[in-house]
């Protein structure tokens, strides 16, 4: 096999359990995003467009649909003759076989498929971010400082801080001290949870982390803490770029609407850096003589007759005459029947909301700011008529017509 | 029924002469239709959907579109170790009866090696200028069932702009074709839609056999001749299946996908009309966007008034600006507060700010590829 510069590792065995119901039955990178996306086209496209081509996807939960998705890897260009893109579960082997234990653990039981591409580099991704970055960038400053793991840090506000994994580094960058979630944060810089790591130190590391009982085995737990106690050299790589964790369902539906955002103008399809999706085969969007359409991302294949606002409408969505959209993400294959309200809310794929229910409620009439959050209803449901979701809530079995949740 | 035991032949430059202005840097069946397709798409989806795993297309001039747009015949699952997609351009060997064919009787003998070669039992021949969702697995099922040479696909209605070359059929009721005509005047008749199932074998014999006797037309010569002698039945569409005669009926049914009943039949998930994709985000709509009755492609951003139109990928239609009943295809601008009603635009052109592009409901403007409007 002949040798490569960079192998990437992308992490998608996560259930997303933050995500509630939209995480049921999928793994969180398959998540829908933008009206056509999936999470895991963000990394993958980057990789690409990066000239990254040689990828391995660590699945672990309810991996069927992204599996599904991923096929051969064409919509992304990356069904290659050496390469490519990879699936790589958990598996028996002769003596035994493990589930994926940690982050750690789910590279070190791969150890083999990485050196078949004997890479210089190995590139450490997860699926629950959407940004555009340029790998190659960083990888080129890693070679430049002679790293042996550079990791990719972004400037937060302090008093968020203590929500992220913060490194501390000096001038030059260099990482001294790594703290996860800390109470009095000495730094604003997070980290990203994007590692280049020089394959031969890490395997050292694996191995190591592998042989301690005690470990979670765990990038941010474990093998980071071990190689800065050990003094390897540790580099940040600085982004500020646009940026944004969906490991919640308020930062999910926060990222969606930030495509609507003006000021931020996030063009997922400009010619020098496009987010690739596997997309169906539908006729366009058709918008009626008595729709209002405002301030909206359409997808192909909706039918649009009601009222729309601040929103997006995935794939195959049907919105019928006299229903109001506002504030909300409606996933592939949703119907919104006559009359029905839906406002702040997030609506999974092929839901039936029934006629005049109403799902989600504007923060202005929720008396309790702590009341208040987004309204998730989940795939499948069937909404019936003239029910009442209230906000926060997250739906999934059937509601009566009529019923108040 | 469906089946890989028949190999697709599809003519991409079929009437081009119909729509001059469209055709003159493309084939028809690289025509734009309907926001995000091309007339091919319909064709070979229709073959694809009900098995057909090898297509060859027929290419005589202004095939590069075509060629762009299909690539490897990916999106319609024909990029295949066996069989798959081929494009058969002309191939001019300089010997005689070679060359830039005329008829389809001469573009099908100049294919004859293709043909030979082929290992399916029948073949399917098609034009690229309809616009159908058809079962052609079941048009093949009758076939099979009547142990016909030939099965005709043809609907009831008014004949098309250039019916002095449309075969006008008379069916019995037992569905075998039993006159075959050409009319000088334009009425309603059953009329061919110019799909036709045949053994293959049978077919290589019929064409040698015709060019060594000097004949140029399969319909004319061989079919319309030959109804006691093969047994040529036809299969009846019902449903939509329209076909692209004129500037106006490319507008106006352009138009009809407006109507969802139509839609429907067209764009059914059982059989999806295939086409290549482009990685577009959904549609944007920005504040003041004013947008009814409209067939909308992925990559638009509006912020002006549409309405009654269709707009293909990546128009954008800027503040102030208003589109009203027309066809606007990929990537055409309309800048600031410019008008556009009753209009064709094609690909990239642009019309500038406070300009004006407007037809009638008679006469329906048109702005060429990569022209601006100034």
């Amino acid at each position: 096999m002949k040798k490569n510069e960079c192998v990437a590792m992308l992490l998608a065995g996560g259930q997303g359990s933050r995500l509630g119901v939209l995480t049921q039955k999928i793994a969180k990178p398959a998540v829908a995003y933008g009206g056509k996306y999936r999470i895991i086209d963000f990394p993958l496209s980057n990789c690409v467009n990066s000239g990254i081509d040689i990828v391995g996807i660590l699945t672990q939960y309810q991996p069927l649909e992204l599996n599904d998705y991923i096929g051969s890897g064409k919509p992304w260009d990356l069904d290659r003759l050496n390469g490519g893109v990879h699936i790589l579960p958990p598996y028996q082997k002769s003596k035994g076989g493990d589930w994926y234990k940690g982050t750690a653990n789910a590279i070190y039981q791969n150890i083999h498929f990485i050196e078949k591409y004997d890479p210089e580099y190995v590139l450490v991704l997860s699926g629950d971010h959407i940004y555009k970055m340029d790998y190659s960038k960083m990888i080129k400053a890693h070679k430049k400082t002679g790293a042996d793991c550079t990791i990719a840090v972004m400037e937060v506000p302090f008093e968020e801080a203590s929500r992220f994994g913060i490194m501390n580094t000096k001038d030059d960058g260099t990482i001294y001290e790594f703290e996860e979630k800390p109470e009095n944060p000495k730094s604003n810089l997070a980290s990203m949870g994007i590692y280049v790591f020089s394959w031969r130190k890490m395997r050292d590391y694996l191995i190591a982390d592998e042989k301690n009982k005690e470990s979670h085995n765990d990038f941010g737990k474990d093998i980071i803490p071990a190689m800065l106690s050990c003094g390897e050299k540790m580099m940040s790589y600085r982004f500020d770029g646009y940026w944004k964790d969906v490991g919640t369902v308020e930062s999910l539906w926060d990222a969606n609407l930030d495509l609507l955002n003006p000021k931020l103008d996030l063009k997922l399809d400009s010619a020098d850096w496009k987010i690739y999706s596997r997309t169906g085969w539908l006729p366009p969007q058709y918008i009626s003589p008595t729709a209002q359409v405002e301030n909206s991302l359409i997808s192909d294949g909706c039918e649009v007759k009601g009222k729309l606002d601040y929103s997006i409408l995935f794939e195959n969505v049907t919105i019928e005459e006299g229903a109001t959209v506002e504030y909300s993400l409606i996933m592939p294959g949703t119907v919104v029947k006559k009359g029905a309200h839906v406002q702040y809310a997030i609506v999974a794929e092929n839901v039936k909301v029934g006629e005049n229910a109403v799902i989600g409620q504007n923060p202005q009439e929720v008396q309790n700011r702590d009341d208040w959050g987004i309204a998730v209803v989940g795939d499948s449901v069937k909404i019936g008529k003239n029910a009442v979701i209230k906000a926060k809530s997250m739906i999934s079995k059937n509601v009566k017509e009529g019923d108040v949740q | 029924m469906r089946t890989n035991n028949i190999l697709g032949i599809v003519f991409a430059n079929v009437n081009d002469n119909l729509l001059p202005n469209l055709t003159k840097k493309r084939s028809m069946a690289s025509v734009p239709f309907a926001g995000r397709y091309r007339l091919v798409d319909f064709t070979l989806s229709n073959l694809t959907n009900a098995g057909i795993s090898q297509v060859g297309i027929i290419t005589k001039e202004n095939y590069q579109s075509l060629m762009d747009h299909i690539g490897s015949g990916r999106e319609w699952d024909l990029d295949r170790k066996s069989g798959g997609l081929f494009i058969l351009p002309p191939f001019v060997s300089g010997g005689i009866g070679d060359g830039v064919y005329k008829t389809h009787l001469e573009a099908l003998k100049s294919i004859i090696n293709f043909l030979k070669r082929a290992k399916q039992d029948y073949v399917a021949i098609c034009d690229s200028d309809l616009v159908a969702n058809l079962d052609i697995g079941e048009m093949f099922r009758q076939h099979i069932e009547d142990e016909a040479d030939f099965t005709i696909a043809y609907k009831y209605g008014k004949l098309p702009k250039n019916h002095e070359r449309t075969m006008v059929v008379s069916v019995s009721d037992n569905r075998r074709i039993e006159k075959i005509e050409y009319v000088k005047e334009r009425t309603n008749a059953d009329y061919s839609l110019d799909i036709l199932l045949t053994r293959r074998l049978f077919l290589i014999d019929l064409i040698e056999k015709a060019v060594a006797e000097g004949k140029n037309s399969l319909s004319r010569d061989i079919l319309a001749l030959s109804l006691d002698k093969y047994k040529v039945m036809g299969y009846k569409i019902e449903g939509f299946a329209e076909v692209i005669d004129t500037p106006k009926t490319y507008y106006d049914l352009n138009m009809k996908m407006l109507d969802s009943k139509v839609r429907k039949q067209l764009f059914s998930c059982e059989r999806p009309i295939y086409t290549k994709t482009h990685d577009s985000m959904p549609a944007k709509y920005c504040i003041g966007s004013n947008v009814t009755n409209s067939l909308i492609a992925d990559g638009c951003v509006i912020e002006g008034t549409v309405k009654n139109s269709i707009l293909f990928r990546n128009v954008t239609v800027k503040k102030g600006a208003v589109v009203e009943n027309s066809i606007i295809m990929q990537n055409a601008d309309i800048e600031e507060n410019a008008k556009v009603s009753y209009a064709v635009m094609d690909k990239v052109s642009t019309v500038a700010k406070h300009c004006v592009l407007e037809g009638t409901k008679q006469k329906i403007a048109l702005l060429e590829k990569g022209e601006t409007q100034k």
